[in-house]
């Protein structure tokens, strides 16, 4: 596998991300601002690192805001009426979203791959419609609920010891993602991806290994839902919202499918290149900026920004000779 | 429920006039399948587009928005060349979530495009027609309606006139039917893409059209939904199945008319998924599927 | 290698950005403020961008005309500063509210935060604005449950707006107090006849908001009313001819229209011309805007709508000239009409003002003490007593709401709104329309 390689400086460059990430709330001090762009952010590596996931079983989803929302209200749920920590519950968010990514898993692991991104889709319509009508009693409709917060606001500097969960998490996250795909499990996927019926003949049965990674997918997402929402406090709908499936594709797309730092990369250069054309004040224009690159990412450098520095080096080898 | 069959005679109108969108999605997305195996979701653009079309020249010239069809469609058809011509055609064959993760693009291309010339207010537009209705038996119909259904019948026969009965229709359906065969007997099948591609980029911008004449309101983010209700159209009706989209758009049309009488209408767009979820479990290819990628 | 040399230059680069973002953060210690800055947190972006410029433009408009005054007197320095307004954009989206209020908090250490437009955005980021403690009048968030909230401290934000059950009550009591006695006397039905009403609402927090005050204001008050339907329909939706079939079925007397201004154009027309529901439609506040009367045209005719400022119907009395010059000032700088958004903004501007002249300071706890205490003429909006002042126990301001009829202008082409109710606004008598016929009996 590509991203199994041992290379010094690549490693170097996440040992040295990781210093950086661990003395930034030194370096910025009390600036709320900073550290809120972090955590969310850092919130959101995780999501899209688990929605990267998915891919390397060769499966896709278009409606990732589902297990989203569902570990988010199942987290909130669990604490404001069960009166957990927000820490355990966000385990059991995680849980129960994972338990629903497997029933939807089952019922699609025979469907082509972009029959799953269909369903999935529809999904979190579905789940959208329930919450706000059906299920109103029990998750306040549209109107939503209040819920506690990571860490509590009466501890002073709540938000550092806030980022440095997030950051534990996501870290924890990446090392477990990183160690699945050294494993057998790793290779396994990696089979199935490239050639289903090929691994079904070396004797791999594809549907245990999809639903797995379905399954551990929707529960990292759920706990990145979870760790939304006790960032913001307060839990509303909107969770299951469209534009919050789609980011998490173009942060993996922009960063590199497949592999383990794209996410992370694409989270970080496409918020701030987002927050940076803000400033410069285009307001429709940084959509079709996203548009226009996510469209060439895609044709001119199907493996992300990752490969960029590889893709570079060739041209320039192919230059010199 | 008072007054009966009227009453449930007006719903299935309403559907009818729907599934006429839905069927013009759909059987483009279908040629587009059949022919490419290639899955668009930016579909629903073109039908945005093909309202904007609409609606500039209605307000630019004062016609009749029905001539306007001659005009939103042989644009749309350009837009899709184009599209297919830059985007797709680098990707063919790399698999359908690239396809997929292309059409994400775009839509944000066209949704803010459109949003920076026209702002993303809701706009609408009267038909010179709007205040004609026809009885029939207990149900008044706006003639708009009636024109509407009218007007999908013909560009559907056209179609199917087109694919039937000229050497470029018969190409195409041989390319869909299989690609390799149709290359081998000379067709150039990238330019059946192209235009297939076009043909079915002008049904979404024949959709528009009626979208628009129908006064119904839009703006630049109406498409998505629609379009992805078309696929859920076509997996229903069967990948590739011209009739089956039709039979599948009018069927989603009434579904979700009926379901928004009797369950109310925050049902409206989840009832589409409820059932694409249902028949794929119990048939993962769709109602009627059995060839395709 | 040439692999390393392009990985070091990437971290070289990482480093640097860094860098630059922590000394920005730095903000140079002045020497003591030099203007008063008001943070305007509006959805520049995304599906609320429309209202969002509405927001931001009529804060720009009274920010301007404060200063060209003079700026504001500020005891405690001696002198007087002037407002500079500083951009928050929300983008629509709970995410992008929270980085912007945090960052107007935080580095732009505004003293005062305006606007607030979706619930569901207010409320993600209020708990950033409750531990920073910055006063913060929000013109939207009509839901209570963001006003209401007891999980954290809401005594820094102030609402000037109607919330969901003011609107409610306003437009029921007309429909009990006008329109169920007009109804009964032209045909004939007796005294103890409920009116009926038939709910068609947005399904969002917005609509379901609505529908639970009217309901439960006809239950407690146990008015002479009775909900003969409650049809939901989605945020955005076009075609309504299903639902209001489904309606016209229940016999309804009225229609109350929860809906925003892009939905209630097509329902109104839908519902006289393709479904022929001869019925009265009763709108709310938010769709009094130009382009309802432009969209709906003839179909408009005889509908009725509650509301609280107008593009057309300025009541008479202490506000017309202020609404008027507004308008006009509006206009003619932006292009088009504010809306009630808009109206709301520009007045928490001069709000914010009034509280800093009040405070004397810049403090922002003595700004807070100074709103809460604070009592302002009414400007544009009518209010209740004629101040605009913050009730203690959820720091609401309270409006005098009126219910406009509209009539067809054949010179125009299009309807114009006039005051129907209550008696001490109202320019003229609501009438049933030709057209009109009632439900069952």
């Amino acid at each position: 596998m590509r991203l199994a390689q041992v290379r010094t400086p690549r490693n170097l460059l996440a040992a040295v991300i990781l210093a950086l990430a661990l003395i930034v709330p030194f370096l910025v001090g009390q600036n709320l601002y900073l550290l809120t762009v972090l955590v969310l952010m850092l919130i959101f590596i995780i999501y899209s690192s688990a929605w990267n996931f998915l891919t390397f079983s060769g499966q896709g989803s278009l409606g990732h805001a589902a297990f989203l929302g569902l570990g988010g209200y199942a987290a909130s749920l669990a604490a404001v009426r069960l009166g957990l920590p927000p820490l355990l519950t966000l385990v059991l968010g995680g849980l129960f979203s994972a338990f629903i990514g497997i029933l939807i898993g089952i019922t699609c692991v025979r469907l082509r791959e972009w029959f799953l991104a269909m369903v999935t889709f529809g999904f979190a319509v579905i789940i959208q419609t329930l919450v706000v009508s059906q299920l109103a009693p029990v998750t306040g409709g549209w109107d939503g609920f209040a819920v506690p917060k990571i860490v509590p606001t009466s501890i002073p500097g709540y938000l550092v010891l806030e980022y440095y969960v997030v950051l534990l998490l996501a870290v924890l996250v990446l090392v477990l993602f990183y160690f699945l795909l050294r494993s057998r499990i790793g290779l396994a996927l990696a089979a199935i991806r490239e050639n289903e019926t090929e691994a079904r003949a070396a004797g791999i049965n594809p549907v245990p290994f999809k639903l797995f990674a379905f399954g551990l997918s929707a529960f990292v997402s759920g706990i990145a839902g979870g760790l939304e929402i006790f960032h913001f406090g307060y839990i509303t709908p909107e969770i299951f919202g469209i534009d919050l499936s789609f980011w998490p594709i173009i942060y993996s797309i922009t960063g590199g499918l497949g592999t383990l730092a794209g996410p992370v990369i694409g989270t970080i250069v496409v918020t701030l290149l987002w927050d940076g054309l803000n400033v410069l004040g285009l307001t429709y224009g940084r959509f079709i900026i996203i548009g226009i690159l996510l469209v060439l990412i895609i044709i001119f450098l199907p493996r992300g920004l990752v490969s960029l520095p590889g893709e570079i080096e060739k041209r320039w080898k192919r230059k010199g000779e | 429920m008072d007054g009966g069959i009227a009453v449930l005679g007006q719903v299935a109108f309403w559907g009818l006039y729907s599934g006429c969108i839905y069927i013009l999605l759909a059987t483009g997305l279908n040629l587009i399948f059949g022919v490419m195996k290639v899955v668009n979701f930016a579909h629903g653009e073109f039908l945005m587009l093909g309202t904007y079309i609409t609606f500039f020249f209605f307000v630019l010239s004062g016609f009749n928005p029905y001539l306007l069809l001659f005009l939103s469609i042989p644009i749309l058809i350009g837009a899709g060349i184009i599209v297919e011509r830059l985007c797709f055609r680098p990707i063919l064959g790399t698999g359908k979530l690239n396809e997929i993760f292309i059409s994400l693009g775009l839509i944000y291309i066209f949704q803010n495009g459109v949003a920076m010339v026209f702002t993303d207010e809701w706009r609408s537009m009267k038909s010179p027609f709007a205040d004609l209705t026809i009885a029939v038996g207990p149900i008044q119909l706006p003639l708009d309606y009636i024109i509407i259904v009218a007007v999908t019948a013909i560009i559907l026969v056209c179609l199917s006139v087109f694919l039937n009965r000229t050497t470029t229709g018969k190409a195409i359906r041989a390319s869909s039917q299989n690609r390799k065969g149709a290359m081998l007997m000379g067709i150039n099948v990238e330019r059946m893409d192209m235009l297939t591609f076009g043909i079915g980029a002008g049904l979404a911008g024949a959709a528009g059209t009626l979208w628009a004449v129908s006064g119904q309101v839009f703006n630049p983010y109406m498409g998505s939904v629609p379009a992805i209700k078309g696929f859920a159209i076509i997996i229903l009706g069967g990948l590739g199945s011209i009739p089956g989209a039709i039979i599948g758009g009018l069927a989603i049309g009434m579904v979700e008319n009926f379901t928004a009488f009797f369950l109310g209408g925050s049902w409206k767009d989840a009832i589409s998924f409820i059932l694409l979820i249902v028949v794929l479990l119990v048939k993962p290819t769709g109602l009627f599927g059995e060839e395709g990628e | 290698m040439r692999h390393d040399c392009i990985i070091y230059t990437i971290l070289g680069l990482l480093l640097i950005a860094l860098v630059l973002m922590s000394g920005c953060t730095q903000a140079p210690a002045a020497t003591g403020p030099s203007e008063i800055k008001i943070g305007v947190v509006a959805s520049l972006t995304g599906p609320a961008s429309t209202t969002g410029k509405d927001i931001w433009q009529s804060a720009e408009l009274a920010a301007d005309e404060i200063n060209a005054k003079g700026g504001v007197p500020v005891r405690e320095l001696g002198r007087s500063l002037p407002v500079r307004l500083v951009q928050g954009d929300d983008e629509s989206t709970r995410e992008g509210g929270m980085k912007a209020v945090t960052k107007l908090i935080t580095q732009d250490q505004v003293h005062v935060l305006v606007g607030g437009y979706s619930s569901a955005v207010v409320s993600a980021h209020q708990s950033i604005v409750a531990d920073n403690k910055v006063p913060y009048i929000i013109s939207g968030a009509s839901s209570s449950a963001v006003s209401r909230r007891k999980d954290l401290d809401t005594s820094y934000m102030f609402f000037h707006r109607p919330n969901t059950d003011d609107s409610a009550e306003a437009s029921i009591q007309f429909l009990t107090e006008v329109f169920r006695p007009a109804i009964n006397a032209k045909f004939g039905f007796s005294d103890g006849r409920k009116l009926r009403v038939a709910v068609i609402y947005q399904d969002s927090p917005f609509g379901k908001g609505q529908l639970d005050a009217v309901k439960s204001l006809i239950a407690t008050k146990n008015l002479p009313i009775e909900v003969v339907a409650e049809e939901p329909f989605k945020m955005g939706e076009s075609d309504f001819r299903t639902v209001l079939t489904s309606v016209k079925s229940k016999n309804p007397d009225v229609i109350y229209a929860v809906t925003f201004l892009n939905e209630l154009v097509p329902m109104t027309q839908q519902a006289r011309r393709d479904v022929g529901l001869n019925t009265v439609i009763m709108a709310i506040e938010n769709n009094d805007d130009p382009d309802y009367y432009s969209g709906v045209g003839m179909y408009g005719d005889g509908m009725v709508m509650e509301s609280r400022f107008s593009p057309y119907a300025v009541p008479a009395g202490s506000t017309e000239a202020a609404t008027r010059k507004f308008l006009s000032d509006f206009d003619r700088k932006y292009g088009g009409f504010a809306g009630m958004m808009g109206a709301a903004t520009y007045e928490s501007v001069y709000i914010a003002a009034a509280a800093i002249e009040q405070a004397g300071s810049l403090d922002r706890a003595k700004i807070r003490d100074a709103l809460a205490t604070i009592r302002v003429p009414q400007m544009m909006e009518i209010m209740k007593n004629g101040t605009i002042t913050f009730s203690p126990d959820y720091r609401e301001s309270k409006f005098d709401l009126y219910v406009v009829q509209l009539a067809m202008d054949q010179k125009l082409g299009e309807p114009r709104p006039v005051i129907v109710w209550p008696g001490n606004l109202k320019a003229g008598d609501f009438s049933i329309p030709d057209w009109y016929t009632p439900g069952s009996p």
